[in-house]
């Protein structure tokens, strides 16, 4: 089978079980409102608290001069790191804990990563509206690159799905990379521009923090959102093709190895 | 597109043995070796089996194809080929239309969420579109006979009331070919019934259906044509009746005991007689049969000869020895046989086999056993239902005042023979 012949099955498979997307997110909303009082609250709580921690830690204790005020640099920064972080979180267990479905039932075994996602983008949405208040209440213009957040937007969600569907897949194989995940993914939220820029690092590490797509997403969420400027031409460009690529490659080898899956389990 | 059916060619399924590298601890050292030695061999290592080798079949339109096997023959990698969730190693495995699986089926159930909410999240896992489960959803509630605790959290249901939902949504998937694991041991006898009525209901339909289970009167029962694997190879390809023995008997060879090399007598042969006294496979409802054992001993002595026939789906019709009917055989000096003459064997068309047991002279301690070792079928022709054949007569009866019968000129006859059967 050629690549865009797969390529075709894939997209097709998803169209014809895009029912099963829709109940398996219904299913995981409405089971966050039966388990959990707070419901969605959560999805607002956690960056803010993060965010008055770090507000806290670097306007008194190393103050550090962002451009913007910090509270709205890092909520910001949080808002869009946690939907990248929850939704691996998610993705991570998504296949390993439904062995059942996934040993006994035939469909396309993305769609559990990608519920995983669709379940934080509603948190992200959620969120969203504090962010709005922030920017009311520090007075930011809107701005015409505005316009521009859809596409960053789009980077966004398809390097965190790549991203999901290896992990998921990794998890699969190997239990430890659950573990490992976790360890890389506090590594990555300081190599990233979530709390301060990294560009301050300097040096080769320096460079290597900006390379790391998530900073350039970031930083384009904030050029778009607060400096009334296009997003960074080269470090946002490197950001959206490595992004592109990765899920491709990402998609392609889930979808390959789908039919591992259940032996392997 | 072709018309529905289900073709097995030629399948292979490689499985690996235990634990393969669940961690990456183990799986460092094995990358290291792979690369040391280069290419993977392409046969079969140490680790691994064939769970299925070269299985082929093909079920057309409206037949109803049963499997069954010893646990580990390979059934469910059957099944998991077929509902693609496995891969062949070699071969061809093709389902063409959509597959309706019936498989373990609340697997798809959430506890937390209501049986209402179950329906539409699982009848979406199984392929259905939401509007047919709209439009189907009281008949699923009414088949699965949950009544008022659609509501509920499934959490709460009884795993019985749990199976029948899932069943119930299953058997209104309108497939195009379904396949079926050991449903049937869910629910009680009157929703199995429902179930049976419905796979039926679908099979006339044109619907082939693959049915896989160890309950086999219910494989009897619905299926036109039967396979049987055994550790991962196709046996015996055939009629329901023919299939059930060839399994019974696989799967009993391993109970038959080796002569214990100790034991004073033991069992050289046994031989299944007709009428004119000739060795028989086939035998006539009501002709006689005769049972020959043939021993050998170590000395003389006194011995117990213990004859069982079952019936192909594990009843035991009759069984009987010379010890109960107080009929000692006298001291036995090998070699030699014993004759057990059966005048009428009042056994209805179908498969059995016979187990023959030599035990000590009370009855007690078991020398050796050969449990359904020596298949035979009645050949059909005798109606009836059940086991035994049982000589009757009919007649009927009025029991009007016998004026009546006088007036309207009638003899006195009580009864009217209308016809017996022998």
């Amino acid at each position: 089978m050629t690549f865009t012949q797969t390529l075709r099955e894939m997209v097709a498979e998803q169209l014809d079980y895009r029912e099963l997307l829709v109940q398996m997110v219904r299913r995981d909303l409405a089971l966050r409102y039966k388990q959990s009082v707070m419901g969605f609250g959560w999805a607002i709580f956690m960056p803010l608290v993060n965010t008055i921690v770090f507000s806290v830690v670097f306007t008194r204790v190393a103050p550090i001069d962002v451009d913007v005020p910090y509270p709205l640099y890092a909520f910001c920064g949080f808002l869009f790191w946690n939907f990248f972080a929850s939704s691996l979180r998610f993705a991570v267990v998504a296949l390993t804990s439904n062995l059942t479905l996934v040993t006994k039932v035939f469909f396309p075994r993305e769609i559990l990563s990608f519920v995983a996602l669709i379940v934080c983008a509603v948190d992200l949405a959620v969120a969203s509206v504090v962010l709005l208040g922030l920017m009311i209440y520090y007075r930011v213009p809107p701005s015409p690159f505005l316009l521009l957040l859809p596409v960053v937007f789009v980077v966004q969600l398809s390097f965190t799905t790549g991203m999901a569907l290896f992990v998921s897949m990794g998890n699969l194989f190997y239990r430890d990379v659950k573990y490992l995940f976790e360890v890389l993914l506090t590594v990555w939220m300081f190599a990233t521009s979530v709390i301060y820029p990294v560009e301050r690092v300097g040096g080769a590490i320096g460079l290597a923090m900006r390379l790391n797509p998530m900073t350039g997403i970031l930083d384009a969420y904030r050029a778009v959102l607060f400096h009334n400027r296009p997003p960074d031409a080269m470090f946002f460009g490197w950001a959206a093709v490595v992004s592109l690529l990765t899920l491709i490659v990402a998609w392609w080898t889930f979808h390959e190895a789908e039919f591992r899956f259940a032996e392997s389990i | 597109m072709a018309e529905p059916g289900v073709v097995f060619d030629g399948v292979w399924k490689k499985f690996h043995r235990g634990e393969q590298h669940d961690s990456l601890r183990d799986l460092l050292p094995a990358l290291g070796r792979r690369l040391l030695r280069g290419e993977t061999p392409k046969g079969l290592q140490e680790s691994e089996f064939w769970a299925l080798r070269d299985v082929s079949f093909k079920v057309a339109p409206g037949q109803a194809l049963g499997v069954i096997g010893a646990n580990g023959a390979g059934k469910s990698t059957v099944l998991k080929l077929l509902t693609r969730i496995l891969r062949p190693t070699r071969g061809h495995c093709q389902v063409t239309g959509r597959v309706g699986a019936l498989i373990e089926i609340a697997a798809g159930f959430h506890p937390d969420l209501t049986g209402r909410e179950n329906v539409f999240l699982q009848g979406a896992i199984m392929g259905m579109r939401q509007t047919d489960i709209a439009r189907k959803f009281s008949d699923i509630v009414d088949f699965g006979g949950v009544g008022d605790f659609i509501d509920t959290p499934v959490k709460r249901y009884s795993s019985g009331m749990n199976a029948r939902l899932g069943f119930a949504i299953a058997a209104h998937l309108d497939p195009d070919v379904l396949l079926i694991d050991e449903v049937l041991s869910v629910g009680d006898a009157s929703f199995q019934d429902r179930c049976v009525s419905r796979m039926r209901e679908l099979v006339s339909r044109g619907i082939p259906l693959v049915f896989i289970s160890h309950n086999l009167p219910a494989v009897a029962d619905l299926c036109s044509r039967v396979i049987v694997l055994d550790r991962g190879q196709l046996m015996y390809d055939g009629s329901p009746d023919e299939a059930i023995q060839h399994y019974r008997l696989a799967s009993t060879t391993a109970a038959t005991s080796e002569p214990d090399p100790s034991a004073p007598i033991w069992i050289t042969a046994v031989q299944l007689l007709d009428e004119s006294r000739q060795p028989a496979s086939v035998f006539q409802t009501d002709a006689p049969m005769t049972v020959r054992v043939f021993y050998a001993t170590r000395e003389s002595l006194e011995a117990t000869v213990h004859i069982d026939i079952f019936r192909a789906d594990g009843i035991r019709c009759v069984g009987f020895n010379n010890f109960m009917d107080h009929r000692p055989l006298g001291p036995l000096q090998g070699p030699g046989y014993v004759d057990v003459a059966i005048s009428r064997l009042s056994l209805l068309p179908g498969c059995y086999a016979a187990s023959v047991w030599i035990l000590d002279e009370h009855a007690v301690q078991v020398h050796q056993q050969l449990l359904n070792a020596f298949p035979f079928s009645v050949a059909p022709g005798q109606p009836g239902l059940g086991v035994l054949h049982v000589p009757r007569e009919w007649s009927a009866h009025s029991t009007a005042p016998t004026s009546f019968a006088a007036r309207a000129g009638a003899a006195q006859v009580d009864a009217v023979t209308v016809g017996s059967l022998e």
